[in-house]
C-alpha cells in the first residue's frame, strides 16, 4: 500500500465523477457512491496513519509524477508527521459529512459532488510536496465552497425581504457584495471567495518569488528547502526573504483565519450547510496553518524565527476577539464560527513559540479541533434542520426532544473547551506549556480564552437544550437512525480515543515537528546539513525506549497519560 | 525592390492549406448558387468538411515538419504559423457548428454566411504567415472584409447594423493608420520584411511608424486604448460572429505582433516593453472593472475579452521565448473557454431568446448541463484550477517573473480577484437564484458537440498540460529569431532527495 496517498486523494474525485452519471432520483445510489468513495479514502488514511513510521520520520508514501517539464512541476505527494493526522482528520470529516448531509433533498447529487471535490482538494494540500500543487489544490478548494454556500446555504429570514436603496430585492442587486450588514448566503459566499482569492494571490506572488530567486526552475518543496538560497537579497529597503515570508504568511493566514483577516470566516460558517461548515472549520481553516508550516517554515526557517512574533501578537487578538464575539452572538453558527476562529489563535500561539512541544501541540490541536468543531457544526445543523432557526434566544429545552443530540452536544462542548477526557486537552496543555517560556502574556490570554470558551459554549448549550421549550418545536426529532448517529459517534470516538491513547498521534506529529523546529531554532539534533538521511540519528534515539524522548529539550512526554500510564 | 517569383511545386506545397480553403470557398459558392433549395445544414457540414481537411493538412505539416518561406520572406510557414493557423481553422469549425441553428435568424443570404466565415478564415490564415509590412496590410484588410459583412448580418436588427457600421468605420480608420505607419517605417528603413529591420536605427519616424502599426493591431486585438468598438460590436453582432470575432482575429493579430516585436524590433526591447506593459495594465484593469457593471452576457464577455488580451500581452512584454510559449498556450486555453462560453450563450438565447444575465437565473435547474459547462468555462476564464485557464495564467506569470515584470504580475494577480467577482455573479444567477420559468431548455446537437469539445479541451489541458506545453514550446522553437532563444530553455530539475 505504498500508493495509499493516491487512494486517499483520488477516491473522492472518482466518486464525484461517478456521481455525474447517476440520476438524482436514485437517492440511495447517490448516497452510496458518495459514502463509498469517502470510505475508501477514510480506510486508506487510517492505514496511512497506522503505517506511518514515526521512527523513520520524514516524508513517507512518496509519489512523484512528472507533470510539466517546462515549468518544473511534478505531482509530488508525500506526508510527514504533520500532514498525516490532518489527512486523517479530513477524511474522517468527509465521511462524517456525507452522513450529516444524508437528508439533503435539493439537488443531492450536485451537493455530494461539490462536497467530495472540496474534501479531496483539501486533502491534496495536506499531501503536496510541490508548491504549485499546494497552491493548485488550495485554490481548488475555494470554488466548491462558493457553490455549496450559495446553493445549499441558509440565511437569516428577514434577509429575503430586505431591499437596497434602489428598491431592488437585496439578493438580486448587483451591489449586494457591499452590503456589509447582511448575512445572506450570497454575501457570505462571495465574500469568502473574494477574500480567499485575494490573499491566495498574495501567497502565489510569494511562491513565484521563491521560484524566481531560488533559480532552481522547480516548485519542489524538498529541493527548495535544501538548495534555495533566498537570504540577504536586498529589496526595497528590506530583504527579499522577509517580503516573501510576509506574502506567504498573510496569504495563507487569511484562511486560518488570523485576527484582522478573519471576517469572511464566521459569515461563511453561518451560511454554509452543516457538512460544509464541518469541513470548512474542521480542515479548510487548517490549510492556512499547514501551508505556513509547509512553505514558510520549511523554505525560510531563519526568516520564520525572525518574523514569527507577528503571529504571537496577532493571535492574542484572535483569541480574545473571537471569544468575545462568540459570547455575544445569538446565532448558533456564529457562536461556533467565532469560537473556531478564536481557537485557531491557539494554533498560531503554538506555532509562534517555535518550541518542540508547542508546535507539536499546535498540530495536535488542529486535529483535535477538527473533531470538536465538526461535532458542534453537525449538531447545529441538525438543530437548524429540525427547528429552521439558528436564533439561540428563541430556542430552548430541546433536550427533551433530542436526548441523543444534547448528550453529544455536551461532549462536543467539553471537547471544544478542552476538558480532560478529550484529545483537545492534551493539545491545549502542550501549547500552553510549550509557549510559557517565550510568551507568558499570550499564555495568560489563552487561558482567559479557555474561560471565555467555557462561558459561551455553556451559554449556547443552555440556550439550545435546557430551560423551557417553545411548543412549536415539539415536532423536532432526535437523531435515531444509524446514518444520523454514525458521524457523531465517529467523531466522539476519535476525540475521546486519542485522549486515552495519544502516543501514536504524539509520536507521529513529533517526528514531523522535530526536524522542522531544529532547523528553525538551529539546535541541531539531526545532521540535516550534510544531507544525511534524518533516519540515522532518529533511529538511535528511537531504539531506546520512548521515555528517552525526555532527553530532548522541553519534552512533555511525562505529561502524556498514555506514556506515564496513569489515568486522569 | 524586385520580387523574383520562382515557385517550384514544393513551394506550392507550403500553400496547400490556403489553396484548399480557397478552392473550398469556390465550391461553397457554387453549391449555394446551384442548389438554392439545399438545406443549410448540408452546406454547413460541407464547409466543415473542407475546414477539417485543412486542419488535417496543417496537422500533417506540423507533424512532418514542413516549413519554409515564400516570395522573398513575405509569406513564412514556420511552426508558429502552423499553430496559429490550426487555432484559426479550429475556431472556424466550431463557429460553423454553433451557427447551424442560429442561422434561421438570417432572412436571406444564408449560404453566403458560410462563405464569408470561410473567407475570413482564409484571410486570417494568411495573416498568421504574414512576415512583412505589405502582406501584413493586405492580409489584415482581407480578413476584415468578411467581418464587415458578417457583423451586420442581422439586417433587420438595428443593433447589428450599428455594430457593423462602428466596426467598419473604426476598421477603416485603423487601416489608414496602418498604411501610414507602414509608409513611415518603409521610408525610414527601406525594408519591408520584418527580419531585415533588425539593424534599423531608432529614429522618430520609425518610432511613430511602429506606434501606428501597433495601434492598428491593437484595434484588432481590442486592447485598451483601442478597444472602444468592442462592446457595441460584440453586443450587436450575431452571436456566432461575436464568438468568432472574440478569438480568431485576436489570434491572427497576435501572430503578427509576435513577429513584429520579437523579430523586427528585438533590439529595441527596453523601449517597447514599457508600451506593452502600459497597454497590458490598462487592458486588464479597464476590462475587468467595467465588466462588473455589465447586465448583458455578450458585453460581459466582451469586456472580459479585453482583460484577457491584457493577460496575453504580459507574455509579449516578457519578450522571451518562454513568454511567447506562454502566449500560445494561453490563447489555446482562451479559445476553448471563450468559444465554449459563447456556445452556451447561443444555446440559451436560442432557447429563451435573451442574452441578459438576469435571464440566466436558475439555469442550473433548467439545464444542469449548460449551467455546469458555463461554470467550467467562466472559471477557466477566471483562472481557477484545475482548469486550463489557470495553467495558462500561471504559465504567463512564471514567464513574466523570470523577466522581473513585478508590476505586471501584481496587476495581473489583483485582476484575477476582480474578474472572479463578475464571473461568479453569473454563476450566482445560474445556481443560486431561482428560475422564473422552470421548463427545461432544449439544446441542439451541434451546439452540444461544441460544448463537449470545449469542455474536453478545458479540462484536459488543465489536468495534464504537458502535451500542449511541448507543442507550444516546439512551435516557438522553430520561430528562431526570438530575442534570446536560450533564455528559458528548460533546465533539468535538481536532484530530489526523497524521504528527508
Amino acid at each position: 500500500m505504498a500508493d495509499s496517498l493516491l487512494y486517499i486523494l483520488f477516491a473522492p474525485f472518482v466518486g464525484a465523477i461517478a456521481l455525474i452519471f447517476v440520476s438524482n432520483r436514485q437517492a440511495m445510489l447517490v448516497r452510496g457512491i458518495a459514502a463509498g468513495s469517502a470510505l475508501i479514502s477514510l480506510l486508506a488514511s487510517l492505514y496511512l496513519f497506522y503505517a506511518y513510521d514515526h521512527v523513520k520520520g520524514g516524508f513517507q508514501f512518496v509519489q512523484r509524477f512528472e507533470w510539466s517539464r517546462q515549468l518544473g512541476i511534478s505531482l509530488h505527494l508525500g506526508v510527514d508527521g504533520i500532514g498525516t493526522p490532518l489527512v486523517l482528520a479530513s477524511s474522517i470529516l468527509l465521511f462524517a459529512g456525507i452522513f450529516v448531509s444524508w437528508h439533503v433533498k435539493d439537488r443531492m447529487k450536485e451537493f455530494y459532488i461539490w462536497l467530495l471535490i472540496l474534501a479531496a482538494a483539501t486533502i491534496g494540500v495536506f499531501m503536496s510536496l510541490d508548491l504549485f500543487f499546494l497552491f493548485f489544490f488550495y485554490e481548488m478548494s475555494v470554488i466548491p465552497m462558493y457553490l455549496l454556500l450559495g446553493m445549499w446555504g441558509s440565511h437569516t429570514k428577514t434577509y429575503n425581504e430586505m431591499t437596497d436603496p434602489a428598491g431592488l430585492k437585496l439578493r438580486d442587486s448587483v451591489g449586494f457584495i457591499f452590503n456589509f450588514g447582511s448575512n445572506s448566503k450570497e454575501y457570505a459566499a462571495m465574500k469568502l471567495v473574494l477574500f480567499l482569492s485575494a490573499f491566495a494571490v498574495a501567497a502565489l506572488m510569494g511562491i513565484l518569488l521563491i521560484y524566481k530567486y531560488s533559480e532552481l526552475n522547480t516548485f519542489d518543496i524538498l529541493v527548495l528547502r535544501e538548495q534555495a538560497n533566498l537570504m540577504n537579497i536586498p529589496v526595497l529597503g528590506t530583504t527579499l526573504d522577509k517580503i516573501i515570508w510576509i506574502l506567504i504568511f498573510f496569504g495563507f493566514a487569511s484562511i486560518a483565519p488570523l485576527w484582522p483577516l478573519h471576517s469572511w470566516s464566521p459569515v461563511g460558517h453561518a451560511a454554509a450547510p452543516a457538512a460544509t461548515s464541518m469541513l470548512h472549520a474542521g480542515v479548510l481553516m487548517k490549510l492556512g496553518h499547514f501551508s505556513i508550516i509547509r512553505v514558510a517554515f520549511e523554505i525560510l526557517p531563519e526568516t520564520t524565527r525572525e518574523l514569527m512574533p507577528i503571529a504571537a501578537v496577532l493571535c492574542m487578538f484572535s483569541i480574545v476577539y473571537g471569544g468575545l464575539v462568540a459570547f455575544y452572538a445569538k446565532d448558533t453558527k456564529y457562536v461556533i464560527g467565532y469560537s473556531s476562529s478564536s481557537h485557531m489563535g491557539y494554533v498560531f500561539l503554538g506555532m509562534a513559540a517555535l518550541d518542540y512541544i508547542s508546535v507539536t501541540g499546535a498540530v495536535m490541536y488542529m486535529f483535535a479541533h477538527a473533531m470538536a468543531t465538526g461535532m458542534l457544526f453537525a449538531m447545529a445543523g441538525w438543530v437548524y434542520d429540525q427547528t429552521h432557526t439558528r436564533d439561540i434566544p428563541s430556542l430552548g429545552g430541546l433536550s427533551n426532544r433530542m436526548p441523543f443530540i444534547s448528550g453529544c452536544f455536551v461532549i462536543a462542548c467539553m471537547a471544544s473547551i478542552g476538558v480532560p477526557g478529550t484529545v483537545n486537552f492534551i493539545a491545549e496543555v502542550m501549547i500552553i506549556v510549550g509557549s510559557w517560556n517565550k510568551y507568558p502574556l499570550q499564555v495568560i490570554v489563552a487561558v482567559v480564552g479557555i474561560v471565555l470558551t467555557l462561558a459561551y459554549l455553556f451559554k449556547m448549550m443552555r440556550g439550545l437544550f435546557f430551560g423551557p421549550m417553545d411548543q412549536k418545536y415539539s415536532h423536532a426529532h432526535d437523531a435515531v437512525s444509524f446514518p444520523d448517529r454514525l458521524p457523531l459517534l465517529i467523531m466522539i470516538t476519535v476525540s475521546v480515543g486519542f485522549f486515552f491513547f495519544p502516543m501514536h498521534l504524539y509520536n507521529v506529529v513529533r517526528s514531523g515537528v522535530d526536524p522542522l523546529i531544529a532547523k528553525i531554532i538551529r539546535v541541531v539534533p539531526v545532521a540535516s546539513q550534510e544531507h544525511e538521511p534524518l533516519g540515522v540519528k532518529r533511529d538511535a534515539r528511537a531504539n531506546s525506549s520512548p521515555q528517552n524522548l525526555a532527553t530532548l529539550p522541553g519534552d512533555l512526554s511525562s505529561l502524556m497519560p498514555g506514556a506515564s500510564g496513569s489515568d486522569q | 525592390m524586385t520580387f523574383e517569383l520562382t515557385m517550384s511545386p514544393s513551394d506550392l506545397l507550403l500553400f496547400l492549406p490556403e489553396i484548399l480553403v480557397t478552392s473550398w470557398l469556390c465550391f461553397i459558392l457554387i453549391i449555394d448558387f446551384s442548389f438554392p433549395r439545399l438545406p443549410n445544414e448540408q452546406l454547413a457540414y460541407f464547409s466543415i468538411a473542407g475546414l477539417v481537411g485543412t486542419l488535417g493538412c496543417l496537422a500533417w505539416f506540423d507533424f512532418a515538419g514542413i516549413t519554409g518561406a515564400l516570395f522573398g520572406n513575405m509569406f513564412v510557414l514556420d511552426r508558429m504559423a502552423l499553430f496559429f493557423k490550426m487555432l484559426i481553422v479550429g475556431s472556424a469549425i466550431l463557429i460553423i457548428l454553433v451557427s447551424i441553428d442560429y442561422i434561421h435568424r438570417f432572412k436571406v443570404f444564408r449560404g453566403e454566411y458560410y462563405f464569408l466565415i470561410v473567407m475570413a478564415t482564409l484571410g486570417m490564415m494568411f495573416m498568421a504567415s504574414a512576415n512583412d509590412l505589405l502582406s501584413l496590410f493586405i492580409t489584415l484588410e482581407f480578413s476584415s472584409l468578411g467581418f464587415y459583412v458578417l457583423i451586420a448580418y442581422l439586417r433587420e436588427d438595428m443593433a447589428s447594423n450599428e455594430a457593423g457600421i462602428k466596426f467598419f468605420i473604426l476598421g477603416i480608420f485603423a487601416a489608414a493608420l496602418l498604411a501610414y505607419g507602414i509608409s513611415l517605417v518603409f521610408g525610414e528603413t527601406g525594408k519591408l520584411v520584418f527580419s531585415d529591420m533588425k539593424m534599423a536605427q531608432a529614429t522618430p519616424g520609425l518610432a511613430i511608424g511602429f506606434l501606428l502599426i501597433f495601434a492598428a493591431l491593437g484595434f484588432k486585438i481590442g486592447a485598451v486604448p483601442f478597444h472602444s468598438w468592442i462592446p457595441d460590436t460584440y453586443h450587436g453582432a450575431p452571436t456566432p460572429v461575436t464568438a468568432f470575432l472574440s478569438i480568431a482575429p485576436k489570434v491572427a493579430a497576435l501572430a503578427i505582433l509576435l513577429r513584429m516585436f520579437l523579430v523586427a524590433l528585438a533590439t529595441f526591447k527596453p523601449i517597447w516593453v514599457l508600451l506593452i506593459v502600459a497597454v497590458s495594465v490598462l487592458s486588464m484593469t479597464y476590462g475587468n472593472i467595467v465588466a462588473i457593471a455589465q447586465k448583458n452576457i455578450k458585453r460581459l464577455l466582451a469586456y472580459s475579452g479585453i482583460a484577457q488580451i491584457g493577460n496575453v500581452l504580459i507574455g509579449l512584454a516578457t519578450g522571451t521565448k518562454m513568454g511567447s510559449d506562454a502566449m500560445l498556450f494561453y490563447l489555446l486555453t482562451y479559445l476553448f473557454a471563450n468559444l465554449g462560453a459563447f456556445a452556451i450563450v447561443i444555446a440559451v438565447s436560442e432557447a429563451i431568446g435573451s442574452e441578459e444575465i438576469d435571464d440566466y437565473s436558475g439555469l442550473g435547474r433548467r439545464s444542469p448541463f449548460l449551467a455546469f459547462s458555463m461554470l467550467i468555462f467562466l472559471l477557466s476564464l477566471a483562472g481557477v484550477p484545475p482548469l486550463a485557464g489557470f495553467i495558462g495564467k500561471l504559465y504567463i506569470f512564471i514567464a513574466a517573473i523570470k523577466e522581473g515584470l513585478y508590476v505586471l504580475i501584481t496587476v495581473g494577480l489583483i485582476n484575477i480577484v476582480i474578474s472572479m467577482y463578475y464571473y461568479l455573479i453569473v454563476v450566482k444567477k445560474m445556481y443560486v437564484n431561482e428560475p422564473r420559468d422552470r421548463s427545461p431548455l432544449k439544446i441542439s446537437g451541434p451546439i452540444k458537440v461544441v460544448v463537449y469539445i470545449c469542455l474536453a479541451g478545458t479540462l484536459a489541458i488543465g489536468i495534464y498540460p504537458q502535451p500542449v506545453t511541448d507543442w507550444v514550446v516546439s512551435a516557438i522553437l522553430v520561430f528562431s529569431n526570438v530575442a534570446d532563444p536560450t533564455a528559458s530553455l528548460p533546465i533539468p530539475p535538481a536532484v530530489i532527495p526523497l524521504g528527508g
